[in-house]
């Protein structure tokens, strides 16, 4: 409780202190704007006219609801392999057997491409949500599981004979010792995972649903509307930097506060 | 500058809040100076916004047409110009010569005769300004040009000698503004091509980097001295990293408007230099306390909002084309930067190298309140056209009220000695 204050309490702060970024984003604009002069509307449309269509876009069409759906497949995505990712990569880490045996696993989960898992997916599961899902799980799974497993693997026995000779109970041992010290290995590996969700996500829905973000990218692509698939990627990206730095970010700053 | 010192200078009888600004009272130079020559912002402080409040006029009747000078037919550049180079250099020079000796061990402070004479060759050189039509552009040139070239020489040994070379940025700055100086000369002249409109966008520019330069020093110098004389157990740093975002956002700002006027890509880099500005008020967000709001600190932070909203607002101007207000929006940063920077300036040296406790009072915040309306009217003319006239009146009249308050009020405390009796 008192952490959600105090993330409630810095949250302004922490908000004035993106300026920064907003500034490199301004300037990676700009170097877009460069681009768009030297290369033409037709390769690389102005900021200008992308962000007019994407306000179209967001006024006319029936965009958000293909946004709602897409958002819905990542989060969907994405809290299915951090659950996993998270609780089986923290058991894999607490024996050193189990750690041993599942590193080739993992070699091969993310050696494989994820494109060759939307073909087997879309064969299995058919178009459809399932599809993409499974893909985004199955592309963000060893990314939380390798996080995990080093975190449960690195605890420091000091610590925990300290905690032991104190007598510390289970809750505090937990919340103390072992949680911030895994949460600072796997929450890196969430963010992580998040951007692969929402680049996964794209990608399945191009190939394997009539609706979503990606659907929408396809028609673009149809329509040589290079406009309108920089304002969907713009979406893409708003809400990425949207989640990961007004929500994911504030949390991570109180989570490591011990780091200090 | 020069060696001769004062033995035995008397640190311990001041008060504990202005001591770091007594540093150069080890090497003050022996002799009885009149006060008003006793250091080189006496002087300077007051002809300043003497001279604010008379150019105001003179420069209200020439748009007017009541008075008719020609100024070699671009009366619109040579009021710029005079804006930066004669009223604006006033300011930084009387800044830079107090500041220096502050910042370094063993530096003399300039008084007496060298006091007298850049004095003298800054008010000569408001005069050859308004005869410029008269005496030519190149006597002109000749009285100008060397002001700001002998405050460099008189700075650089200092700060070039440095191991640390902890300004050199200030000194490379001051330099570039002088070779900015020459070349809108050159340009008058016929000498050079460049447009010299292009190239006063570019001096305004090198004065924003100045700013920031300076305004990082002070903050940092003003607002731990304030926090010390508070009893506030925190302290402030003005972050090198986000201000040398910030400046190099606007050098490239300018650089590009000087070689693509025009060009769309100056919008993004507005909205860049002003988020990178802004985000130099991070440092303003301590961690125990919060001094957003106390006297000295907020005008501070006004200064850079003004600079952020300039440059936000060109932005703007440059990505749509039916907005006419790029000239007007250039005012955040004049009138808005330029007059709350020199009005603070003038007040916290006036007060604190006069030997007195730096304290803010109803005039002051009077004043800083008298400059936010001022840049704000100015600021705000491409939306109000129909009252255009109006509010140029109004505000330079306004704009110059802050000036003509802190003349009746500083006068006595520039022309008479230190409080404190210490030299200087």
């Amino acid at each position: 409780m008192n952490a959600l204050l105090n993330i409630i309490k810095n949250f302004p702060r922490y908000l004035w202190s993106g300026w920064g970024a907003v500034s490199s984003i301004f300037l990676f604009i700009t170097l877009w704007e460069f681009g768009f002069q030297q290369y033409g509307e037709l390769v690389l449309p102005s900021p200008k006219n992308t962000f007019h269509t994407l306000w179209t876009m967001l006024h006319t069409d029936n965009i958000m609801q293909d946004v709602l759906i897409t958002v819905k497949r990542a989060i969907w995505g994405f809290v299915i392999s951090a659950g996993l990712g998270s609780f089986l990569g923290m058991l894999a880490g607490l024996f050193v057997t189990a750690s041993i045996m599942s590193r080739p696993i993992i070699t091969i989960l993310m050696g494989m491409p994820p494109i060759a898992w939307i073909v087997l997916a879309m064969i299995w599961f058919g178009t459809g949500d399932n599809t993409v899902i499974f893909t985004v799980v199955v592309a963000s799974f060893p990314i939380v599981f390798v996080g995990a497993l080093q975190g449960s693997r690195t605890l420091e026995g000091d610590l925990k004979d300290m905690s032991d000779s104190f007598k510390a109970p289970l809750l505090m041992k937990f919340t103390d010792v072992y949680f911030p010290h895994i949460f600072s290995y796997i929450f890196p590996a969430w963010i992580a995972a998040l951007g692969m969700s929402w680049k996964i996500v794209v990608m399945a829905e191009l190939l394997s649903t009539p609706d979503g973000i990606g659907a929408a990218l396809a028609v673009t692509r149809s329509h040589l509307d290079t406009a309108g698939a920089l304002a969907l990627v713009t979406i893409m990206i708003g809400f990425l930097l949207f989640i990961e730095y007004v929500f994911m970010e504030p949390i991570k700053r109180e989570v490591e506060q011990w780091r200090d | 500058m020069n060696e001769s010192n004062v033995e035995n200078s008397s640190e311990k009888s001041l008060p504990g809040h202005i001591k770091s600004a007594t540093k150069h009272y080890d090497n003050y130079p022996q002799g009885n100076f009149h006060p008003l020559l006793a250091y080189a912002f006496r002087p300077l402080f007051i002809l300043l916004p003497a001279y604010i409040a008379i150019s105001i006029i003179l420069w209200g009747f020439i748009w007017s047409g009541s008075l008719n000078i020609p100024f070699m037919t671009n009366i619109m550049a040579w009021h710029i110009y005079e804006m930066m180079f004669g009223v604006a250099s006033a300011g930084i020079i009387g800044f830079i010569l107090t500041a220096v000796p502050e910042m370094y061990d063993g530096v003399t402070p300039v008084t007496g005769k060298t006091v007298l004479g850049i004095t003298a060759l800054w008010l000569l050189g408001r005069i050859a300004f308004w005869m410029v039509d008269i005496i030519g552009i190149y006597t002109v040139a000749a009285i100008h040009i060397p002001l700001l070239l002998w405050v460099t020489v008189l700075v650089a040994r200092p700060v070039l000698g440095d191991p640390l070379q902890r300004n050199v940025s200030l000194a490379l700055m001051f330099l570039a503004i002088v070779v900015l100086q020459c070349w809108f000369f050159a340009s008058m002249a016929g000498l050079v091509t460049s447009d010299f409109m292009s190239i006063l966008k570019v001096s305004l520019g090198a004065f924003m980097v100045l700013e920031l330069l300076v305004l990082r020093r002070i903050a940092t110098e003003a607002i731990n001295e304030l926090l010390e004389q508070d009893n506030i157990d925190d302290t402030f740093i003005a972050r090198p990293p986000a201000y040398n975002i910030a400046i190099f956002t606007v050098l490239l700002f300018t650089i590009i408007e000087f070689f693509y006027p025009q060009n769309t890509m100056l919008a993004w880099l507005g909205f860049a230099a002003a988020a990178a500005i802004l985000n130099t008020l991070n440092d303003y967000f301590l961690d125990d306390s919060n001094i957003v709001f106390k006297p000295f600190v907020y005008p501070l932070m006004l200064i850079l909002i003004f600079m952020a909203a300039g440059y936000g607002m060109m932005g703007f101007d440059y990505l749509y084309d039916d907005l006419y207000g790029i000239n007007h929006f250039r005012h955040f940063l004049t009138t808005g930067v330029f007059g709350l920077s020199f009005l603070m300036v003038m007040i916290i040296v006036g007060t604190i190298h006069t030997g007195r406790e730096l304290h803010s009072d109803k005039w002051i915040n009077l004043s800083i309140a008298l400059i936010v309306i001022a840049t704000l009217i100015r600021t705000c003319i491409p939306f109000m056209p129909d009252h255009s006239m109006t509010m140029y009146t109004a505000s330079a009249l306004i704009w110059a009220i802050p000036f003509i308050i802190y003349l009746v009020r500083f006068y006595p405390l520039l022309s008479q000695p230190r409080a404190d009796g210490l030299p200087g």
